[in-house]
């Protein structure tokens, strides 16, 4: 399927979003625009059908039409490495942008797939950046956005045990659902062991063995794919982090 | 437990209704042929998904047998037919190659057991085999905490054997004796030495058996109170870890084989609970403790230690010590359970012979457990192996308000409670010494299956 066709797919139609009216307002690229320049925004914004678990919304090679922002459920990012092994790059959940690895060269680098029945809205990116150079709130929160992931990208590449891996990752989880009004102490996840492990750079059963360890000292509390944090801040002294 | 005092024989006339084992639940009755294997292979993956994969449990059913035991009501063929029972492993062989490579290699097998069937028609070298085939496809534990088990048939041991299958990793064992009464023997087709069975079991122990636990049944024909203690008072002369005491079930409409069992010579109502009350009384006077639904245990065996401290488990094989697993089915009619799933594998041999030659998991038919499938299991799990049930539990874990939900079944509980099978509070039911007698009693009032009204025609007797 051709990256135009696909993203048709995805993107179908001009669908009534009202970005005032959306629930995560306070976390979305327009979250600093006046109401005016929020109606501006919100014409160039394409609202998504249902996503299922499993389909793809971007293509590693896919040219640069849009970026998604997620609305609702949660995706993944990867790329397939020289041995044909999947490599996780990041999730992806409400309010978070997806795409900007695709700027510098027009292409997409990552495929992004949907971990639950999800939704993004979707934004043309030519818009995106002509917007921004009238609206310099929206300009600083585009580079606010892109900045956090980058820093979120170089914390993972520092040499680190498996066990502030796994940690920091359950407390950047929890600050994430915190800030989108869930629960920052019990979450769902949605990425599978593997896709934990293949983000972290560790093995799968590692993953296991530290999180068994975490529950044995108390620290947290794994149910198949639920986790509840108990101690929040031996954990937070796991990460290495202030806060969890 | 002090159920040796008084037995309550009016109240297990009473409620001597039918009911299910809830060795699952929803028992085998709702598994269905939607679920395929399709829905199995998406309930594995899902199971490896899970951030703490659970460890694995290993069933191998071996269905082959040289004698048929008139009272048999399990999955089995009689048969001396080698080109039929090597064909059988060749297929287990492939079986164990295609489970192998839906699990995750990192998830330990802590538990494993051999049932039939008679594992041991088979011999050494076809047993060693199959758990050499096991190790190279699965994670076999190497603890000295797994659980490896089979149950022998002592006709077809010698005590050389007996070491050779220590020797290959197996580490408990289950003896099939049914009743020492040559009558009995001869009316069941089952005729096997008093003390050369004995004898096995001391073998086991010195080949280093960490648990040896005999079968017996009680009901069989023209058993006597009398009799069966005679049978018993042997038994305990080797003193064995564990004692199953299974109610012999005679169904002769579904088992054909029961039907060579003369109906006439079946212990009457007053004769089998005579049986139940005796045994029982003589194997707590004797030390033994009674874990529940016609199993006993010496007090310092795991199972009993369990049972105290509220650590015991329910699996198709009837009590475990062993913290929760999934379990993977092998062989023809195996059950499995991953997840919330059962899953349970093609009944006859050519079927499932036929779906392993095209390299299709032989699923048959299974379940996908609904929220409240796994609400009432657990409650259901709870009676049967901690004999209790604390509402506030349930509610936390499930979301609901316990009184409400199960209004109608409290409701139906109260005649429980004034014949003193159990005491039921604002927080709690918990099951009396008298009602551990009678726990699938209890157990039923919490089956939906049951309650909407499935036929119960094709249960055991519950006493």
């Amino acid at each position: 399927m051709s990256s135009e066709n696909h993203q048709k797919l995805y993107f179908p139609e001009r669908a009534q979003v009202a970005c005032s009216e959306c629930t995560l307002g306070n976390l979305c690229l327009p979250r600093s625009l006046d109401a005016n320049d929020k109606q501006q925004f919100e014409h160039i914004v394409n609202k998504s059908r249902a996503i299922q678990p499993g389909e793809h919304i971007f293509r590693a090679g896919d040219k640069l039409n849009c970026i998604a922002a997620v609305r609702a459920g949660c995706f993944k990012s990867y790329v397939i490495d020289q041995n044909g092994e999947e490599q996780v790059l990041g999730f992806y959940l409400p309010g978070e942008i997806i795409g900007f690895d695709a700027i510098h060269e027009k292409v997409h680098n990552a495929n992004v797939v949907a971990l639950d029945t999800s939704s993004v809205c979707g934004l043309s990116f030519s818009s995106v950046s002509e917007m921004a150079r009238q609206l310099p709130d929206l300009q600083e929160e585009l580079f606010r956005v892109m900045s956090s992931q980058i820093a979120e990208l170089e914390a993972n590449a520092a040499d680190l045990s498996a066990e502030e891996r796994i940690a920091r990752l359950l407390c950047s989880l929890s600050s994430r659902f915190a800030n989108r009004g869930y629960s920052h102490t019990e979450f769902n996840l949605s990425m599978s062991r593997r896709d934990i492990a293949s983000h972290l750079r560790l093995a799968t059963e590692t993953i296991s063995r530290v999180l068994a360890r975490f529950q044995s000292a108390g620290i947290i509390k794994v149910n198949r794919k639920k986790v509840s944090i108990l101690d929040v801040d031996r954990l937070g002294e796991l990460a290495r982090r202030d806060t969890c | 437990m002090s159920t040796s005092k008084s037995f309550p024989t009016e109240l297990i006339t009473k409620y001597g209704l039918a009911g299910p084992r809830y060795t699952s639940y929803p028992t085998a009755l709702q598994f269905h042929e939607g679920f395929d294997a399709e829905a199995y292979r998406r309930h594995v993956q899902r199971s490896n998904d899970d951030l703490i994969p659970l460890p694995l449990s290993l069933y191998v059913h071996l269905p082959f047998c040289e004698t048929l035991c008139y009272y048999c009501a399990c999955n089995k063929k009689v048969t001396r037919n080698s080109t039929l029972t090597d064909s059988y492993l060749q297929s287990l062989d492939r079986e164990i190659e295609m489970q192998g490579e839906l699990f995750d290699r990192d998830r330990q097998v802590i538990q494993l057991h051999f049932g039939g069937g008679t594992p041991t028609y088979y011999d050494d070298l076809q047993l060693k085999h199959i758990i050499e085939k096991l190790s190279e496809r699965f994670f076999l534990s190497r603890s000295s905490a797994r659980e490896f088990s089979i149950e022998i048939d002592p006709r077809t041991v010698n005590e050389d054997r007996i070491a050779y299958l220590a020797d290959i990793g197996l580490n408990r064992v289950s003896m099939g004796i049914q009743d020492f009464d040559p009558a009995v023997q001869k009316a069941v087709n089952r005729i096997q030495d008093e003390d050369k069975t004995l004898g096995l079991i001391q073998a086991a122990r010195k080949a280093g058996f960490n648990s040896v636990s005999v079968d017996l049944i009680y009901g069989l024909p023209l058993q006597t109170a009398k009799s069966f203690e005679t049978t018993i008072d042997s038994i305990l002369t080797v003193r064995p870890d564990r004692l199953s005491v299974y109610n012999y079930a005679h169904l002769p409409h579904l088992f054909r084989s029961q039907r060579m069992i003369n109906t006439d010579d079946v212990p009457s109502a007053e004769v089998r609970l005579e049986l139940l009350a005796s045994t029982t009384s003589k194997l707590v006077d004797a030390g033994y403790v009674y874990i529940g639904m016609d199993h006993f245990a010496l007090p310092d065996d795991e199972l009993s230690v369990a049972m105290r401290d509220g650590s015991l488990q329910r699996n198709f094989q009837g009590y475990s010590t062993c913290r929760a697993t999934d379990l993977v089915g092998l062989g023809v009619s195996a059950i499995g359970k991953v997840g919330n799933s059962f899953v349970q594998n093609q009944k006859d041999i050519r079927d499932w012979q036929a779906l392993i030659s095209e390299d299709k998991l032989p699923v048959w038919r299974g379940i996908a457990l609904s929220g409240e499938d796994r609400l009432r299991r657990e409650t259901i799990l709870a009676i049967m192996c901690q004999g209790a049930l604390n509402f506030r539990e349930i509610e936390q874990e499930f979301g609901i308000d316990f009184t409400n939900h199960f209004a109608l079944e409290l409701e139906s509980l109260k005649p429980l409670r004034d014949d003193g099978l159990i005491e039921l509070s604002e927080e709690s039911l918990e099951v009396t010494p008298v009602g551990l007698l009678l726990l699938r009693v209890i157990a039923m009032k919490f089956d939906e299956y049951l309650i909407t009204g499935n036929s119960s025609k094709a249960y055991s007797k519950v006493i």
